[in-house]
């Protein structure tokens, strides 16, 4: 009887303790062609707004909150329909159909606390009086705008009815949705790896207004984004190389690693000129991952905010001072003169740096006294790096922060979005 | 399903076959006759040598052009262990485990990649038969090991320099052996064995030759 009360013991930890693999295959194919179809700019102005969900509601949630994004290519800027839900971190990406000749928008929604995917396919259209048309570009008094169509799940069909119907503008105050790792982690399973060039042209369509991206140098001190500090499988592909990221070059690092979904690691001059060439964001965290003289990234940050001034962007280039070896190795710097910094302890060595932002973690509280002190000292007050969603709806519904990091940026920019004065 | 994959699978479950039999010599031991006659106890060093074939998929960077490609290398094991009076038997078991390497041309430079490791594990082994059949019995000559630990990998690249990059990962061992007597204190081991190491996605199966010397005995 022992015996077998063993044998069940080790064959449930064989069971029970193997590593499953999770994937998540984006289930629609975006034709990304520049423009937004027949989504004509007044149109979609028109659609940005909170939205009631009429039909679907049992998986996303009561109420969305719709926003167009673009991302550029030279001359050409392409534009894509965000929709944000405040269940499971649940978004949809779309895009206009170009090969429809109504209103048509396609694409595919996720949930980022499990694998749940699907494709989604809406058409843009008017209600009034339980009557509905196609839209033809203007509204009248009782007119109310209408999303109507079908989602699915994995690569099926889309056949679910989803219904939104619109309710109100989206909340206009100013806030930055601050997205980790460049947008999100890889451990999220998104289409694209943390911390890469297509992860930051992603951010805008997860919500984020700004992202933080992890600045590590290569032995020959080239300044790189990647978290860890050694190379390793949940980072990066498997090539035989292990170790620290610190004893590659970026020559041998360029020529053998690529991350988890295959793009190559970028420099951190790669990403800022990313952000300025291909994005709407404003905001880059250059989190210090490093230990050591400061003056490369300095020298960086410096060159990219005058691109950004020149390219007429609105675009604040930060860097983050986590601890106090990151403190010192700025107190270090010759000339601190245009260089803005982002300080993660605590207020007092903020104010002695006379950093513009104070960053305190999350887990610390509302910490309601000290923001608002900092805050009438005319300084910024983001918190990260929270994904709880009930924290998340906390601190943007009592409005003290003036931004959020998080994994979530998609349920971030819910919150706030749909948050009513 | 991968065949690596299929052969790691069966490992693992002969991994958690060798726990159980482990837990089972204990219970057994409840009713052994010659509990109050304990011993001889003895302390069994093994050496031994072989051949290795790398069992997972190779990573290899995609711009590799002209790769060659080396599954196959030479381990090397030192283990030590108690055998007392009972079947289970318990020791330290560490080495070289090569596990695979590459080598050919990225961006017109030549690269070569060779990736190794040092396990330190602790292992358990138990004969097939203990009391029963005789000391010429196939049963007594064979026996089933397993055993957990860490597995400490280098790796070394040449492209435009050299680097020798080490971690640390948790792993396994699994293995089965025939011995057969030399003399007294001496005998010859064949031995398969799979190693795994958890962190890297590294896994090798290996066939070797082991000289087991029975080193102390009371």
């Amino acid at each position: 009887m022992k015996a077998l009360a063993y044998l069940c013991l080790g064959l449930c930890a064989l069971v029970f303790g193997c590593r499953k693999e999770y994937e998540v295959l984006v289930p629609y194919q975006f034709v990304s062609l520049p423009g937004a179809g027949l989504f004509s700019t007044t149109t979609r102005r028109a659609m940005e707004g909170v939205y009631a969900v009429t039909n679907g509601a049992d998986r996303f949630g009561s109420q969305v909150a719709l926003k167009w994004t673009y991302t550029l290519e030279g001359a050409d800027t392409t534009f894509f329909l965000s929709i944000f839900t405040g269940q499971d971190a649940a978004f949809f990406n779309m895009e206009g159909r170009p090969d429809s000749d109504s209103l048509v928008l396609a694409g595919f929604w996720r949930k980022l606390v499990n694998t749940e995917t699907g494709q989604a396919r809406l058409t843009l259209q008017v209600r009034r009086n339980g009557q509905t048309r196609v839209y033809s570009g203007r509204l009248t008094p009782g007119d109310t705008l209408s999303l109507e169509g079908a989602y699915g799940d994995n690569t099926a069909q889309p056949t679910r009815p989803l219904t939104l119907l619109y309710q109100r503008p989206l909340n206009p105050a100013p806030y930055e949705i601050l997205a980790h790792r460049a947008g999100g982690r890889t451990s999220d399973l998104l289409p694209v790896s943390e911390n890469s060039i297509d992860m930051i042209k992603l951010a805008s369509r997860l919500g984020a207004t700004g992202v933080e991206i992890d600045v590590r140098y290569t032995k020959d001190g080239v300044p790189i984004l990647y978290h860890d500090n050694k190379l390793n499988l949940r980072l990066i592909q498997k090539n035989g190389l292990i170790g620290a990221v610190e004893e590659y070059t970026y020559q041998q690092l360029s020529a053998h690693v690529r991350l988890i979904n295959g793009e190559k690691i970028p420099t951190l001059e790669e990403a800022l000129e990313t952000v300025i060439a291909n994005t709407t964001l404003r905001f880059v965290w250059l989190d210090t991952k490093y230990i050591g003289p400061m003056d490369k990234v300095q020298a960086i940050q410096q060159t990219y905010r005058q691109r950004a001034i020149q390219a007429r962007r609105d675009l604040r280039i930060v860097i983050g001072l986590p601890s106090t070896e990151a403190v010192e190795a700025y107190r270090a710097l010759a000339n601190k003169e245009n260089t803005p910094i982002l300080c993660e302890l605590d207020t007092a060595v903020t104010r002695s740096l006379n950093a513009r932002i104070w960053a305190p973690r999350w887990t610390l509280g509302p910490q309601t006294a000290e923001v608002k002190a900092m805050q009438a000292e005319n300084r910024t007050v983001f918190v990260w790096t929270l994904d709880e969603p009930q924290f998340i709806q906390q601190y943007i519904s009592e409005g003290q922060f003036d931004g959020i990091l998080s994994n979530y940026s998609t349920l971030v920019a819910y919150y706030h979005y749909t948050r009513q004065p | 399903m991968k065949l690596s994959n299929v052969v790691r699978r069966s490992a693992e479950l002969f991994f958690v076959f060798m726990l159980n039999g482990a837990a089972w010599a204990q219970v057994e031991r409840n009713t052994d006759s010659t509990a109050y006659e304990r011993g001889p106890y003895t302390v069994v060093v093994s050496v031994g040598g072989g051949l290795s074939y790398y069992a997972m998929a190779l990573g290899i960077p995609v711009e590799l052009e002209g790769g060659r490609r080396n599954r196959v290398g030479v381990p090397a094991t030192v283990r030590v262990m108690w055998h007392p009076d009972h079947r289970l038997r318990l020791g330290l078991e560490s080495g070289y485990v090569p596990m695979y390497g590459y080598r050919g041309q990225v961006n017109g430079l030549p690269s070569k990649v060779t990736v190794s490791s040092v396990p330190v594990l602790l292992v358990w082994s138990m004969p097939l038969a203990w009391l029963s059949g005789t000391e010429r019995s196939l049963a007594r000559r064979l026996s089933l090991a397993a055993g957990t630990g860490a597995y400490f990998i280098t790796s070394r690249l040449d492209y435009a320099g050299t680097v020798n990059g080490r971690t640390t990962s948790l792993g396994w061992m699994a293995a089965g052996s025939y011995t057969q007597p030399i003399n007294r204190t001496l005998r010859a081991a064949v031995e398969l064995k799979w190693y795994n190491s958890v962190a890297t996605d590294d896994a090798t199966f290996a066939v070797q030759l082991q000289l087991v010397w029975r080193a102390l005995s009371w």
